[in-house]
């Protein structure tokens, strides 16, 4: 970048940081209003103008543990997890069989991972609904989980077969002669060197499983309820307990950005994944 | 040959993932051809039926051209922006580390909190634009309630949920081109608009489309933010496809229906794509 295409005067980078800090401004204004908020009394965030100092409290913190709320965060977590880990055990040995047991049926499979992908959730939810309710397993997690796992499983496949495609084969050709077989070599040989995929891969999964609302609102209406569904019950609610909803939001992000700051790396590269393929 | 013996062993695998893969489409098929009514036991084939009902209503015309301004604008304005940051954010500008990760923060936002989050900010009462900016501006009614600036603020709240991502895409797009492309220009004594026009965005074309198409799918099938903010509302005025065929399905309990609907939506997704597809390739 030392070319005199990219030599910048003093004014022209006050011109840009004038635009990032108006950007700035665009997209950090609503997540520093929801925490400002969520310190707030209720009578506080109905005073217009809104005070700038006042006395904060964390009342709507303590109201989600005392609301009996605590529990659709667990459901979360545990949704989250769980799917994490039957996706990755499912993906990795079905990506891999796909990406070197090569036929005609494979090629054409990819049209099938990415149909739920781009298929309309509202859609995707029918045949779910209708399976899930014949097995009586309406509002529990597991339910959630079959859902999410009907999602993320295509895409994990697809993202990781892309993956595995481009590794060479040399190495996993010599441990085969050594004497090791397929399952072996897939676990000593091929996903050593997978590491960074499989967490963008296990990120994404997390994501879309801590995120997602509409399978969750449907299959769920009490016991199973998770963070995202809490949030648009409260939002739809008409007695606004607006520290609350504000809480319970922030609580909704706390995960996401936890991991922004520990593997941001990773983010950047599990956002970006269906990009490069 | 060793590999290819092996081979068998990998079929156990495929067997079991193969079914979970297929079967919600498969059976969103069947549905859409068949009359299922939630709560009505009998089953009917009826062909194409629902599809022709769908098509035919004044709704799904509607809703057709609300979807129509929703993706357009969302997709411009996320994709202009995100192009704009990208731009600068590739500059040599002190602490533009700091605005990348601040910048990529609405993205990993779950789209209901984004929705809500939007809801609160606009609400007419309590809102701190819609209660406290707009009234000193010179505009105290609902914003959510007018049918033409609720549409405004759905589109408005989902550029900002999504215009991160693409911003990243563009990122790597940007990041992925040969410096050595840029001496030549300079050589040749272009300035940074003529590289602009003949370098940079000649060789982030497919960045470019790839981030088109994954938007145009993510603002097709969008249904969370706009479920939060409107739930399709005021009347119909932010009912998208997606909201529609909500309405459809779970609250006229009209499966077959909903499923027409949503293998409409496939369709012209995969429409859209391979015809972006398509121009990449060329």
């Amino acid at each position: 970048m030392s070319t005199s295409i990219h030599t910048r005067s003093i004014w022209t980078k006050v011109v840009l940081y004038f635009i990032l800090s108006i950007f700035l401004v665009f997209f950090l204004f609503p997540i520093i209003w929801l925490v400002i908020s969520s310190i707030k009394t209720h009578y506080q965030t109905l005073v217009i103008p809104p005070k700038l100092l006042f006395k904060p409290t964390i009342g709507a913190y303590r109201k989600i543990i005392t609301g009996g709320m605590l529990k659709s965060f667990k459901n979360s977590i545990v949704i989250s997890f769980v799917d994490i880990v039957l996706a990755l055990l499912l993906s990795i040995p079905a990506a891999y069989s796909l990406a070197r047991f090569k036929s005609k049926f494979n090629e054409n499979i990819g049209f099938w991972f990415l149909t739920v992908r781009m298929a309309p959730a509202f859609g995707v939810i029918v045949p779910m609904y209708i399976v899930i309710r014949y097995l009586k397993l309406l509002d529990t997690t597991y339910a959630v989980n079959v859902a999410h796992l009907l999602i993320n499983l295509p895409f994990a496949i697809w993202l990781l077969k892309g993956y595995f495609e481009e590794l060479p084969l040399e190495i996993e050709e010599s441990a085969l002669i050594d004497g090791a077989n397929r399952l072996q070599t897939l676990i000593w040989v091929v996903l050593p060197t997978s590491v960074p995929m499989i967490i963008s891969v296990a990120i994404l999964t997390f994501m879309f499983s801590w995120n997602e609302f509409l399978f969750a609102f449907v299959l769920t209406s009490n016991q199973g309820v998770t963070v995202p569904v809490l949030v648009a019950a409260l939002a739809g609610t008409m007695t606004f307990d607006w520290p609350l909803m504000c809480a319970v939001s922030i609580g909704a992000m706390i995960p996401a950005f936890i991991f922004v700051f520990i593997v941001q790396r990773y983010i950047v590269r599990g956002l970006t994944l269906g990009a490069l393929k | 040959m060793i590999m290819k013996e092996q081979n068998k062993l990998l079929i156990p695998s495929l067997a079991i993932t193969a079914p979970i893969v297929a079967f919600p489409t498969v059976f969103l098929f069947y549905v859409s051809l068949h009359q299922y009514i939630l709560f009505i036991q009998e089953i009917k084939f009826i062909w194409l039926e629902n599809f022709n009902n769908i098509i035919t209503s004044k709704e799904f015309l509607q809703s057709f051209g609300i979807t129509a301004i929703f993706v357009g604008a969302s997709t411009f304005f996320t994709l202009l922006f995100g192009l704009a940051l990208a731009l600068i954010l590739n500059e040599d500008l002190k602490g533009k580390g700091v605005f990348r990760t601040l910048f990529t923060l609405p993205a990993i936002i779950p789209p209901v909190v984004a929705g809500f989050a939007w809801k609160f900010l606009l609400n007419s009462e309590v809102g701190f634009i819609g209660g406290y900016i707009l009234p000193h501006l010179g505009y105290g009614g609902s914003v959510l309630g007018n049918p033409k600036l609720a549409l405004l603020a759905v589109i408005m709240a989902d550029v900002w949920s999504r215009m991160p991502l693409m911003f990243l895409i563009l990122l790597a797009g940007l990041q992925a081109i040969p410096p050595d492309l840029y001496e030549a220009a300079e050589i040749d004594g272009a300035n940074y608009w003529k590289a602009l026009r003949y370098i940079t965005l000649p060789s982030m074309r497919s960045a470019i489309i790839i981030a088109l198409i994954i938007r145009f799918i993510d603002a097709f099938n969008l249904l969370e933010t706009i479920f939060v903010m409107t739930s399709g509302g005021p009347g119909i005025a932010t009912q998208t496809f997606p909201l529609l065929g909500w309405k459809i399905g779970f609250q006229y309990y009209n499966l077959g229906e909903a499923a027409a609907l949503a293998i409409i939506m496939l369709l012209m997704t995969i429409l859209v794509s391979q015809a972006l597809i398509r121009r990449m390739r060329s």
